[in-house]
């Protein structure tokens, strides 16, 4: 990981140039950045789940998980739902332009914990952006794991993310791939239905299985549920909080709960975790 | 180790201090206390604690952190120096020096931030006892001795003509080591100067322990938190004046070419402060009370095993609602 040296400014981010905009949805871009320092490019390291704080010089901050895979470093991902100020700048951005980029922070998805293991993704729109930088890992080192089963929903599809990753990975022949929309039209093939039901109708198996699973919270709130349904026991469910969040570094305040700061204690927290926590404010 | 003082030698000591550091002392301005630059005036007795808590003086209400430019093409982002130019600061209260400790491990543990860190390491701090119980305030109840502290160099107390010295760091001892001003004392001469505090509580209004307790029982009770929250106003001036409150935001200037990042403070109070794009987890006035009363009660303890009040009565006494912090606690400790 990359510690902080002393006697740095811990706010102060790096330069990063974008090398590629992705149009993902009609509010969605995918941004492919590179550090301007090269000796970074070698040094920089972080492990799927983590996040950083991304900054449009002039309009602010805002924090985003890194998308890509640490398996494939020749540039970093992260993806953008246009919602507020920061975001709206970062869609106006186009190759060639710089942002700033402080990170990695916070934990990751427990990789040692997934080894040997069958591996059920679920994602919700937006919210494949962490998984999506697991599963390329997974795929990178496919021996480590068993049956792997994704299965990914959208309200329409138009609003499916990473369509590329998703034909790759229906292509794939050791990957299960499943998608799905809330509401399809006259082109749609796959399935129609929310993704805690077709989780239901797929019905996988708990046996040995993990599930980790990210999207908007009320698709996580009835996944879990779903998955208790199907067997599956809190310490095999993983998944990743969203808290607001500003200087990722567990000093300002906004992502606690309970004792717990999602910028460092999280965002990655297995559902046994969650359940003793002593606050639902998330 | 204990040294005694002049009231006449500690302002000539002062006056030579200042040659080599920023000297702060107490001060009124348009009746409020508050710390200003000395100027070698005389130094104020039996004030009271100063509105806007020393706090600021460490982790500023606003404090650009880095800057930009673009000139000639080149696009450049620099660090804000960490500060460096050494500082006194005499007369600060027991509460406040405890307040800025607990503020420590927060802004210098993990991720360690250089502007707390640089200010906390340039200062000498200097702590004067209080002989008066200010408004509102509860620091017994949160164990802060009024008359006595070991989160300062050194420590006076006011004696007829002068001061005794407690000295507690070897800065401290360094600093009031010079035979010119100071003398010898003795623990024994320190303890006999011991006096009764003015206007204090006959009986403790709590029991910490039993609040502590209360904090983590309490925190289900919706009940409990939409009651005593209710005449809340969401100002957020109790957080703007709480020694121990250091929620911020980070947030950018930008001018024609150039710009600045800006830490300022921020407030848990605010309706928008945990707002996101789809929801807000404390979007209910209670929950962000419950959130304020808990983390300084029941979080910050867990994590730092001390509590985050050290019970100055700031939000007590300027609360525009009269909402008095006490009688939560009161209740919590039932």
């Amino acid at each position: 990981m990359n510690a902080p040296e002393d006697g740095k400014n811990i706010y102060q981010p790096h330069l990063m140039e974008i090398v590629k905009v992705i149009s993902e949805t009609g509010d969605t871009k995918t941004f492919h950045i590179q550090f301007q320092d090269a000796s970074l490019r070698e040094s920089f390291s972080f492990v799927a789940g983590q996040f950083a704080e991304y900054s449009v010089f002039g309009e602010g901050e805002a924090t985003f998980c890194i998308s890509s895979s640490p398996t494939r470093m020749s540039h970093l991902e992260f993806s953008v739902k246009r919602v507020g100020r920061v975001t709206n700048a970062l869609h106006q951005l186009n190759e060639g332009d710089i942002i700033g980029f402080r990170g990695p922070y916070g934990n990751h998805f427990p990789l040692d914990k997934l080894k040997g293991k069958n591996l059920l993704f679920i994602g919700g729109g937006i919210g494949l952006a962490p998984l999506r930088s697991l599963i390329h890992n997974v795929v990178d080192t496919r021996a480590d794991y068993r049956e792997i089963t994704i299965l990914y929903g959208a309200r329409s599809p138009q609003d499916l993310c990473f369509k590329y990753d998703l034909e790759t990975w229906e292509r794939n022949p050791s990957l299960k791939m499943v998608t799905t929309v809330d509401a399809g039209d006259n082109k749609w093939k796959g399935k129609v239905g929310l993704v805690p039901m077709v989780l239901e109708e797929l019905k996988p198996s708990a046996g040995e299985t993990m599930a980790v699973t990210c999207g908007p919270p009320i698709m996580i709130r009835y996944t879990l549920k779903s998955l208790e349904k199907l067997g599956f026991t809190p310490s095999q469910v993983w998944t990743t909080l969203e808290m607001k969040m500003k200087c990722g570094l567990g000093k300002c305040g906004r992502c606690n709960i309970g004792p717990l700061y999602v910028c460092k204690d999280g965002p990655v927290f297995s559902q046994e975790e969650i359940k003793n926590f002593t606050s639902d404010e998330f | 180790m204990y040294r005694k003082i002049t009231g006449e030698k500690l302002k000539k000591w002062l006056i030579g201090l200042s040659a080599q550091a920023e000297i702060l002392v107490p001060a009124k301005m348009n009746g409020l206390w508050t710390f200003r630059l000395f100027h070698n005036q005389e130094l104020p007795r039996n004030f009271l604690n100063s509105r806007i808590p020393p706090k600021n003086l460490f982790f500023e209400p606003l404090k650009a952190l880095l800057g930009w430019k673009a000139a000639d093409g080149s696009f450049q982002v620099n660090s804000c120096p960490a500060p460096e130019a050494a500082r006194v600061i005499f007369g600060l209260k027991p509460c406040d020096a405890r307040a800025l400790r607990l503020l420590q491990p927060v802004f210098t543990g993990d991720y360690p931030d250089v502007f707390y860190a640089g200010n906390l390491s340039r200062t000498l701090l200097l702590g004067q006892a209080c002989r008066v119980q200010c408004q509102g305030s509860f620091c017994s109840e949160v164990g802060i001795d009024r008359q006595d502290s070991l989160d300062f160099d050194a420590f006076f107390r006011e004696i007829p003509g002068g001061y005794l010295v407690r000295v507690i760091t070897e800065k401290g001892n360094t600093l009031t080591g010079e035979k010119e001003f100071f003398e010898e004392s003795s623990a024994g001469e320190w303890n006999s100067a011991k006096e009764e505090i003015r206007g204090k509580n006959e009986n403790p209004l709590f029991n910490l322990e039993k609040v502590k307790a209360g904090a983590r029982e309490r925190f289900p009770d919706e009940d409990f938190w939409m009651r005593v929250s209710a005449k809340c106003i969401n100002c957020g001036i109790c957080t703007y004046l709480c020694p121990t409150c250091h929620c911020f935001d980070l947030c950018d200037l930008q001018r024609p070419g150039q710009g600045v990042r800006l830490r300022c403070f921020d407030s848990c109070a605010f309706p928008d402060f945990t707002k996101m794009a789809v929801h807000n987890p404390r979007e209910e006035k209670w929950r962000r009370y419950r959130q304020r009363v808990s983390h300084k009660f029941n979080f910050f303890y867990e994590n730092f095993q001390t509590v985050a009040c050290v019970g100055c009565g700031r939000c007590v006494a300027h609360c525009p609602v009269n909402l008095d912090l006490r009688e939560v606690l009161l209740e919590m400790a039932r």
